[in-house]
């Protein structure tokens, strides 16, 4: 395992790693020590070449990296890496000799950082340190910087006396904010590298570390994107120091060859040119406009709008103060500002008067104030000025019913369908595709204009009017535009279109807004209940599911139902542990029933390690539903899979299923399609995703226990399948809402969010109206899979235990029978761990592929978790395959962890920012530790024993605890576990008393019996 | 008259100071007054010879000091010639005078943002004084040129290319009289103290910070990123606009035009600059 850290020294990047590896590696002395958890240049060229596909051109040295340390060694940066040290000696920074790359020049740096963007694990076994993350931040704000295009030409010239042309970014109005704010942000390890020879800790300020790095991006970036268009001039001889300058602004090394003396004019008339923009960038304070509405409501007649100028600190941004009292000093500013301020006001006021009009009568007003706008002028400044002022880097100020789309009250218009037809509410799925006639108004919020009103609003040409107590944008055009709509007759569109004019997804003709859809009867009824899905009526439970439904999975339930006889797929995003499963079979089931038998069955599609988990849910809950799993080597084909199928009411299959048997499963029209774990099919060009698409269903649902909503790209795909075309294509989805998104559009998210809320159904254990409905503790079987391996290895352990046990007796018998379980319970977590041959880990066991998909789920939800094993080999797998897979930090406490080591854990885990993972083996962590961090719990295999798992899950469910706690049992299908986990749960009171002992009293069993308990069914392997 | 000159032509230069193009010819009013003490000297063809020179780049130096200017113009000779222009400072209680009735912000507001308020003159005409050069004895020009003509083309040629500067930096006239930017500034009631330090010297101010020895402080955390805010990384509609906003380079000698070399560079670095910000790794690198 590897932590990778991004450290600025001697004015680039150097990237080093720590390494668990490493722990062990003793050194001669050397100074400064060598580091003895850092990464081997082996270590770190694998990771940093596995993650950029790149040769690396740069190169490796010895550099030394200041480090938190106590008497026995650094301090790491995460358990990853090592345990923290014992040692009660104090921390302090001491050097440490480190193997760093720097890369060839800026260009690869910039190539490693992207290819580090948003990643924890950057390469398998290799994770992202916090200073990776930082500075991809910083690359980005760089780049960001460039995109506005807010920086200049400049010059600097090194010790050496060279000068090189440069281009320097320029931080001002939001810029200098976020520059602060990253400076505030800078973890130390990204500036605590030093040359080994030096002899005090690096201390540069981490104003002047990110300062540095942000010109060199930004240098970096302008320079490549000008090199393509330079012209080949070898040691040319310039006319003059001007062209050697634009020159060297474009050539790869930047240096300017011209003649001292030329230079050094260049130098000051550049200095000369930049000095406006400089005196406003160095001044701690930014020019703010702030636009006041007239007070008093004029009607009609001419209103006085006011813009008044104020400065705001970079430092605080809540201090304001007005630009008239700074300008007659009657506030005394920061000391630096003080002396500066009217050079700054005039200078920025100046500037500001070139795309603002107004401001050049505000400086022939004494008081330096304001100036004053009427109506026109006001939405001039809104609506233009406003925009380029804030681009320029000044502060804006506007009303709050001001929005970047125009105001927030706004004229739009909206179609009333006129539904003439009666339609048969009876039939179970209603066509998108039904004809309706609508025709339009124009309406502001609920209220709907005249013909007559409309025309007075056309007549006034005033751009802002206060109607109805709000200020409106009126645009005498469009409302002439709109009037002409009005008058045409009644136009036709299918339900579709209507659904997507009320949800925002299609435009209106012309330049208004679309504002909703006026309906009468069902289709209002339809609509409403789209747009606000907690309005509707709860649906009874349907009959014959065996289980109880929650208030809130009732209202799921009820809304998958609602969906399903509109035609409309949706996605149910519940948190895991609230029951997708048991409301998506509730659904199945009333399905059923609404149509009788002869209706077609729907296909199930889920990750291969939960398909065994859904038909044990199935049996339980829709005990009447015939469910086909069709899966493994034996599945059906072709004409017996189609009868078989048709037979049935659920087809349960895997997503590499769906790819390879893609033929049969198009082959027949289903009822519905549902993909369980839908983020899956986020990426839309994957065959998968593909193949889910062109499945032919009446509704579609996606299950999915991570936020989709949050990546913009992934959410297409799903609604792409979930409702074909309603988003749009995926070209025009992009450039309506991702791109806008990605460049932060906050408009453009909350259409997007307006568009697809209808059909998303995410709660949270932590919602309010959730925590009521659950019980403080749930706790859940997990049915897993056996691979391949799995399943031939656990055959041969009871073909070897079945040729012994014919022979073995008395206390024999006993040792031969407590052995084949341990080895079997061996078998079922991972061969690895029967083997005991430190083999790899990925894809060889079914429980381990599950936990690890959980905890992806419980890690992104911000929870934490306990991971029970009476194993301790086991618990040291599962740490290693956890961290190098999910680049989770893991605590792990066993049988050998020290008293003092085992107390630091559990503060470590206690604490908010602590690690989210603890994994503990049964007899060492099982009773005494207070764990009420965690809210999940998993027990990895089982002890049979209700008492000691109790109390194991009891770590976590005790007083202290303010969530709900989920307990997950895994248990293997087909095996001795889920044998043993139906005696147990049939005979509850038997079992509480007899099994008390642990697994003793399994050798009680006959050789028929025991036999039964712990054969092999072959069905269920994977 | 000295005829023989009109047909030699000068020596090519390159890398000289070119006279700003004029299209349709506008110019501030204090530039044009600027030229117009010169078309005053009543200089005949010679005018029109001094455009020519500045048009094609043929002044290779200009100093602007205080009370002078000192330039080196090629003419048809082997070395260019000396140009001295010496005009007669206001002296230090006249200016005074001045910066008493020039006190009103918008004045000192439209001179930094590169504009010569047009009541300045009267202000100094109110005092007795003239913003430019208007007697004979104000000025003093000199050129190294066998021309016995004074002013000659070359002391015009120079004479336009100032006329282009004060366009941009009408503080220039103020330092031809006597005063500095600075200076001037501060007489009129502030000190213009911030814009001291060029940007890039700021870093070097900046006090040590030791780095912190507790650990957590040390590595920092994730949870502390995720308050992290996207950048705006908008392309805008105008280009260059931070430089359109400086406007024309000071004295420029490029061979080719400064502003629209800068708005190409500008518009292939948005574009890059976009793809970094939403994280688009590109080939190029």
């Amino acid at each position: 395992m590897l932590v990778l850290h991004i450290s600025e020294h001697d004015n680039g990047l150097f990237f080093w790693g720590e390494s668990s590896a490493g722990s062990v590696r003793k050194t001669p002395a050397a100074s400064p020590p060598r580091h003895p958890f850092g990464a081997t240049k082996k270590e770190l060229m694998g990771a940093l070449q596995e993650m950029t596909s790149s040769k690396m051109p740069g190169r490796t040295s010895s550099a030394a990296i200041w480090l938190p340390a106590k008497d026995d060694g650094p301090l790491p940066s995460s358990s990853i890496i090592a345990e923290p040290s014992a040692s009660k000696t104090k921390t302090r920074n001491m050097p440490w000799s480190v193997v760093a790359y720097r890369p060839a020049d800026i260009g690869e740096t910039v190539s490693i950082l992207l290819a580090s963007a948003d990643k924890r694990i950057l390469a398998p076994g290799a994770v992202a340190g916090t200073s990776v993350q930082y500075w991809v931040d910083v690359l980005h704000f760089a780049g960001s910087m460039v995109a506005r295009q807010q920086f200049l030409p400049g010059i600097t010239s090194n010790h050496a006396g060279k000068h090189h042309a440069v281009w320097g970014p320029i931080f001002v109005g939001e810029d200098a904010e976020q520059l602060a704010s990253l400076v505030q942000r800078m973890p130390a390890s990204a500036r605590a590298m030093a040359d080994p020879g030096d002899q005090s800790p690096p201390s540069q300020a981490p104003d002047a570390v990110l300062r540095r790095v942000v010109s060199g991006l930004v240098d970096h970036l302008v320079r490549k994107s000008a090199d393509k268009t330079l012209p080949m001039v070898g040691a040319k001889k310039f006319d003059s120091a001007h062209d050697a300058w634009i020159y060297a602004l474009r050539s790869k090394n930047g240096t300017i060859t011209a003649n001292p003396a030329d230079v050094a004019e260049l130098a000051s008339q550049i200095y000369e040119w930049q000095r406006p923009v400089a005196a406003i960038s160095n001044f701690p304070f930014r020019l703010c406009f702030f636009l006041e509405e007239p007070i008093v409501d004029a009607g009609s007649k001419p209103v006085t709008w006011y813009v008044r100028y104020l400065l705001q600190s970079h430092d605080d941004p809540s201090l304001l103060v007005p630009v008239r009292k700074a300008w007659a000093g009657e506030i005394p500013l920061q000391k630096e500002a003080g002396s500066g301020v009217r050079e700054f006001l005039l200078l920025s006021l100046g500037h500001a008067s070139r795309v603002c009009s107004g401001i050049a009568d505000g400086l022939k007003n004494y008081e330096m104030d304001g100036h004053a706008v009427d109506s026109a002028g006001a939405h001039k400044f809104l609506t233009q000025e406003a925009v380029a002022l804030k681009q320029a880097g000044y502060g804006i100020m506007l009303p709050a019913w001001w929005t970047t789309k125009g105001t927030k009250a706004r004229l739009a218009l909206r179609p009333r369908v006129k539904n003439k037809k009666k339609i048969d509410r009876n039939v179970s799925v209603l066509p998108l595709s039904t004809i309706m006639q609508f025709d339009w108004q124009v309406a502001l919020g609920d209220y709907d204009f005249t013909m007559e009103e409309l025309e007075e609003l056309a007549r006034l040409k005033q751009p802002l009017i206060k109607i109805r107590g709000q200020w409106v944008e009126v645009n005498p055009d469009e409302i002439r535009e709109a009037i002409t709509l009005m008058k045409q007759k009644a136009s036709d569109a299918t339900l579709q279109d209507i659904i997507r004019m009320s949800i925002g997804t299609s435009k209106a003709p012309g330049g208004m807004d679309l504002g909703g859809v006026r309906a009468d009867d069902w289709i209002a009824d339809v609509l409403e209940r789209l747009s606000s899905k907690a309005g509707f009526s709860s649906l009874e439970q349907p009959d014959g599911f065996a289980g109880t439904l929650r208030p809130y999975q009732l209202r799921g339930f009820s809304w998958l139902v609602f969906l399903s006889q509109m035609g409309l797929g949706g996605c149910l995003a519940d948190d895991m542990g609230l029951g997708k499963t048991i409301q998506t079979l509730a659904h199945i089931q009333r399905d059923r029933q609404a149509d009788g038998r002869g209706q077609q069955p729907t296909l199930l599609i889920c990750p291969t390690s939960v398909v065994n988990n859904w038909q044990k849910e199935a049996e339980r809950f829709t005990p009447e539903l015939p469910v086909l799993v069709h899966h493994g080597a034996d599945r059906l084909r072709d004409k017996s899979f189609q009868k078989a199928a048709k037979e049935s009411a659920v087809v349960v299959s895997s997503y590499g299923l769906l790819l390879r048997d893609v033929k049969i499963f198009g082959g027949m029209q289903w009822r519905g399609v549902i993909l369980d774990e839908a983020q899956n099919i986020k990426n839309a060009e994957t065959k998968q995703a593909m193949a889910a698409r062109s499945l032919k269903a009446d509704y579609r649902f996606a299950l999915t226990g991570t936020p989709v909503e949050n990546n913009v790209g992934d959410l297409w795909s799903i609604m792409e399948f979930l409702n074909p075309g309603l988003l749009g294509t995926r070209t025009e989805f992009d450039r309506r809402f991702s791109y806008p998104i990605q460049t932060g559009d906050l408009d453009a998210a909350t259409r997007l969010r307006r568009a697809t809320d209808p059909f998303i159904l995410r709660r949270l254990k932590t919602d309010k109206s959730i925590i009521s409905d659950l019980p403080d503790k749930m706790e859940m079987n997990v049915f897993c899979t056996l691979t391949k391996e799995q399943a031939s290895l656990y055959a041969s352990v009871l073909k070897d235990a079945e040729e012994m046990l014919a022979v073995a007796e008395g206390m024999q018998r006993r040792g031969v029978i407590l052995a084949t379980i341990s080895k079997l319970k061996q078998v079922c977590n991972h061969p690895a761990q029967f083997l005991g041959d430190n083999s790899s880990t990925a894809d060889r066991s079914g429980k381990l592929a599950r936990l690890t998909e959980m905890l992806e789920e419980v890690a992104e939800s911000g929870d934490k978790a306990l991971i029970f094993s009476q194993f301790a080999e086991m618990g040291q797998i599962l740490r290693r395959h956890i961290q190098e897979t999910l680049g989770l930090e893991v605590l792990f406490l066993h049988g050998g962890t020290t008293k003092g080591n085992r107390d630091r854990m559990v503060e470590c885990f206690q604490s908010k920012t602590g690690p989210k993972i603890f994994v503990l083996s049964l007899k060492a962590g099982g009773t005494g530790l207070n764990l009420t961090a965690a809210s999940h719990v998993f027990h990895f295999d089982r002890w049979w024993n209700p008492a000691v798992e109790n109390q194991a899950t009891d770590r976590a469910f005790r007083i202290g605890q303010k969530k709900n706690v989920q307990v997950h049992k895994f248990i293997c299908s087909g095996t001795l576990e889920e044998a043993i986990d139906t005696i147990i749960s049939s005979k509850k009171e038997v079992a509480e008393s007899v099994v008390g002992t642990g697994e003793g009293w399994l050798t009680e069993f006959s050789n028929e019996e025991l036999r039964n308990v712990l054969a092999l069914n072959q069905a269920t392997v994977m | 008259m000295s005829y023989y000159y009109e047909y030699t032509r000068p020596k090519q230069v390159k890398g000289g100071i070119k006279a700003k193009p004029r299209r349709g010819g506008l110019q501030s009013w204090w530039a044009e007054r600027w030229l117009k003490t010169l078309e005053d000297l009543d200089m005949g063809a010679r005018l029109g010879r001094g455009k020519t020179y500045a048009n094609r780049g043929q002044v290779v130096s200009l100093d602007v000091r205080l009370g002078g200017v000192r330039a080196k113009v090629q003419g048809s000779g082997v070395t260019p010639y000396n140009v001295t222009i010496n005009i007669r400072k206001i002296d230090e209680q006249d200016w005074k005078r001045l910066a008493e009735k020039c006190a009103e912000p918008s004045i000192t507001a439209d001179l930094l943002m590169g504009r010569m308020p047009d009541y300045v003159e009267k202000i100094f005409d109110g005092l007795g004084l003239s913003l430019f050069p208007s007697k004979i004895g104000d000025l003093d020009t000199d050129c190294t040129c066998p021309d016995w003509a004074n002013p000659c083309k070359h002391i015009a040629a120079v004479y336009i290319l100032l006329g282009d500067e004060f366009d941009r930096n009408p503080f220039l006239i103020f330092r031809l009289r006597g005063a500095e930017r600075d200076e001037f500034l501060e007489m009129v009631g502030f000190k213009p103290a911030l814009a001291e330090q060029r940007v890039d010297e700021t870093e070097e101010e900046t006090a040590p910070i030791p780095l912190p020895a507790d650990v957590a402080e040390f590595w920092g955390s994730v949870e502390q990123h995720e308050d992290r805010r996207a950048d705006s990384a908008h392309i805008p509609e105008m280009h260059a606009a931070l430089v359109q906003q400086l406007g024309r380079f000071p004295f420029w000698r490029g061979g080719s035009d400064f502003m629209p070399a800068m708005i190409n560079i500008y518009k292939d670095a948005s574009r890059r600059g976009a793809d970094v910000a939403v994280g688009r790794q590109q080939d190029a690198e």
